[in-house]
């Protein structure tokens, strides 16, 4: 027997009194002091959000080299130490950054900024159901995760932001809180921007050059419907061909691209009739200014 | 006077024996109950320190002395497991810091504690060597399991099957350790600890295993069907989580589902602890919400009555000890007839004779009385490390 129970039967067997008073123990909390608050983030418009809420109080670091996208990118162990020995760790949410589930960070310095509308998640077309061994049969699921692209659901984010740091230094609580609402007010007229650009399209379909625009689709009641193309890469005569057949029954006269598209890929799109839009989802670090980006992006779009 | 003194003092020098074994006597007698009591009430303090230190705890309905030894001392069989949902329901009322707890594996006897790393900052445990867990599959070892098994960063430790029987369970899992505890003297030096993440993987609820629709697997597929996959048992599960093969290790469902033993609930502040067993009073059908400390005061109190037993039966062994002390020095005096007779008729009164005894008890009694006073300040001083030496082996 061990010995802890040993001394439990010692102390049964011979009694005693203890009278110690429970306190109880302070709450695990992220460092406070004059020191800029350390934040890390895990995509760019995190980044943007806690930089323009938290201004000099707060270091940002996203540290995904620049051209990777942050939704896939993994860390090495050093990176996660950085993250777990942040004050608070700024997570995306529904699934954003898969190698969250698989790594040790703490608890008490996690914000999962979508957290407050979880119920609005789109939820992902189920990947292959598969049986092996007594679990049964289970298929790998998630949701779609470019939240930001809503902006009422950024907002939502920028809140839950705001709120932590003001939890993190309560003495600068005021000036997060100026600092969200002007946020939201540029957020609001990027909204109220989009909503405009985007009826332009009316019910006219449109085709999105990659699986990412779920919640802009939804926010804007857009007909579209998704293929999975690169930007930087020309698409095989296959993946023309399947166009077509989708232009058949869904005749879009817009591609919407997370990037620039290649000239060749453009005129040949235009050949089709489908003109191309470039509308960047900005998660990377290099993608720029959020909004600032989606203004141009919207500009360039009633321009062309 | 001094002549009194000296012819004592002559007399206890020259019968050594006697003095020490009479001195030896009455020091145990004083020592033992006084030395028996600051020994029970520092383990007790050790005991119910960690109750002390852990405000609230949050399992499934069951035994709470179960829970609690369990989650503090890591020790008694794992009790009724509860879901990670508990986890979520502490922290979306906001009350507290949920500390999630699975303890059920063990590595070569020692136990495998699955938790977050707010664990770690909840006890105070300090990395003496290497880092803190970062990905799945690593571990940090306490202070006395890293001496008892030899290993340190860089090394590796083997969950242990849970039954030798079970030759469908969980499948044993080589995790790579990465940090060394500081000593904490406490249970915390005889545990491995994991991220809840690496329990779970123990356990098989996330695993990594070949990619199905992958060509090379085509082996093991039994049937397709549209999107349905059936294998047979030969597909591949990792048993060691490594660079290569971590990004196919996944989970089913959600986290909410998933097995933890206890959550460790830290409040912000007392009020927020009151408010927070509130909601799990009443008629809560699955999940109890323990204080530690209360738990392990009511066990102690539940006896407390034997300790009287033990005072009294101290109490005659003492009586016994004082009476035969009493007989001793009677006995001497008989024996030492001649001796007084002589001191007598060289001219020694009747009221020096009996100081000259009553110095010789007076002496025995004053040394035995402060050879028990040494003992009790070195059980005080120094009862507090030898029971923490014991409690962490």
């Amino acid at each position: 027997m061990r010995r802890v129970t040993w001394t439990v039967l010692v102390l049964l067997t011979l009694g005693c009194d203890s009278d110690r008073e429970a306190a109880p123990p302070e709450r695990s909390a992220a460092p406070t002091g004059s020191r800029a608050l350390s934040v890390y983030v895990v995509n760019e418009p995190l980044r943007y959000f806690a930089e323009r809420i938290g201004g000099g109080e707060v270091e940002v670091a996203l540290p995904v080299p620049a051209g990777v996208d942050p939704a896939y990118w993994s860390p090495d162990p050093e990176t996660i130490v950085a993250y777990q020995n942040a004050d608070l760790i700024l997570l995306n949410g529904a699934g954003y950054a898969k190698w969250v589930d698989l790594v040790s960070l703490p608890r008490a310095r996690l914000v999962d900024t979508s957290a407050a509308f979880r119920d609005r998640y789109l939820p992902l077309d189920e990947g292959p159901v598969h049986t092996h061994g007594p679990e049964g049969e289970h298929s790998h699921t998630g949701y779609a995760f470019t939240t930001w692209l809503d902006p009422t659901l950024a907002l939502e984010q920028a809140r839950a932001i705001a709120d932590a740091l003001a939890e993190a230094r309560p003495a600068r609580a005021d000036a997060f809180r100026a600092a969200f609402a002007e946020l939201e007010s540029d957020l609001t007229e990027l909204d109220q921007l989009q909503a405009a650009a985007w009826d332009r399209l009316g019910d006219a379909p449109v085709v999105f050059s990659h699986p990412v625009y779920q919640y802009l689709e939804r926010r804007y009641q857009l007909d579209g419907r998704s293929v999975h193309w690169e930007p930087g890469e020309a698409p095989s005569e296959e993946m023309w061909s399947e166009l077509e057949v989708l232009l058949a029954e869904h005749p879009a006269g817009w591609m919407i691209w997370e990037d620039e598209p290649l000239d060749g890929t453009r005129a040949r799109l235009e050949a089709l009739g489908v003109r191309s839009l470039v509308y960047r989802p900005r998660a990377s670090a290099s993608d720029g200014d959020l909004v600032d980006g989606l203004r141009a992006d919207l500009a360039a779009f009633e321009s062309g | 006077m001094r002549d009194v003194l000296y012819l004592a003092w002559r007399y206890l020098a020259h019968h050594r024996i006697k003095t020490a074994i009479l001195v030896t006597s009455i020091a145990l007698i004083v020592y033992l109950p006084i030395g028996l009591n600051v020994l029970i009430g520092k383990s007790a303090d050790e005991l119910t320190a960690r109750a002390v230190s852990t405000p609230v705890l949050v399992g499934a309905k069951g035994s709470p002395l179960e829970l609690v030894l369990n989650s503090l001392y890591f020790e008694s069989a794992t009790p009724a497991l509860t879901r990670h949902a508990e986890v979520d329901r502490i922290a979306e009322t906001d009350l507290a810091l949920p500390i999630p707890l699975y303890v059920r594996f063990k590595s070569r006897g020692h136990p495998i504690v699955g938790t977050t790393l707010d664990y770690l900052d909840f006890r105070g445990l300090e990395i003496a060597a290497g880092r803190r867990p970062a990905v799945l599959g690593e571990c940090v070892l306490g202070s006395r399991v890293a001496e008892s098994l030899g290993v340190g960063p860089g090394g590796s430790v083997i969950s242990s099957p849970e039954s030798v029987f079970d030759i469908a369970g969980t499948y044993p899992l080589k995790m790579k350790v990465v940090g060394v505890l500081a000593p904490s003297y406490s249970q915390d030096d005889l545990a491995i600890f994991v991220d809840l993440k690496t329990a779970w993987v123990i356990e098989g609820v996330i695993h990594g295993h070949q990619d199905l629709a992958a060509p090379e697997a085509a082996s093991q597929v039994l049937d397709r069907d549209g999107d349905t996959i059936t294998a047979n048992a030969s597909v591949v599960q990792y048993n060691e989580i490594t660079p290569e093969n971590i990004d196919s290790f996944h989970l089913h469902g959600d986290f909410s589902d998933y097995p933890i033993s206890a959550v460790i609930a830290v409040p912000g502040d007392q009020k927020s602890g009151v408010i927070l067993m509130g909601r799990y009073e009443g008629d809560d059908a699955t999940a109890q919400i323990v204080k530690p400390k209360k738990t392990i005061d009511e066990l102690l109190d539940t006896v407390v009555t034997v300790q009287g037993f033990v005072v009294a039966a101290l109490g005659l062994v003492a009586l016994a000890t004082v009476a035969t002390a009493f007989l001793v020095f009677m006995l001497s005096l008989r024996l030492r007839r001649r001796e007084i007779d002589t001191m007598t008729k060289i001219g020694g009164s009747r009221a020096r004779v009996a100081a000259v005894l009553c110095s010789e008890i007076v002496a025995v009694l004053l040394a035995g009385g402060l050879l028990a006073l040494g003992l009790t300040l070195a059980t005080g001083r120094f009862g507090e490390a030898a029971i923490r030496a014991f409690l962490v082996g």
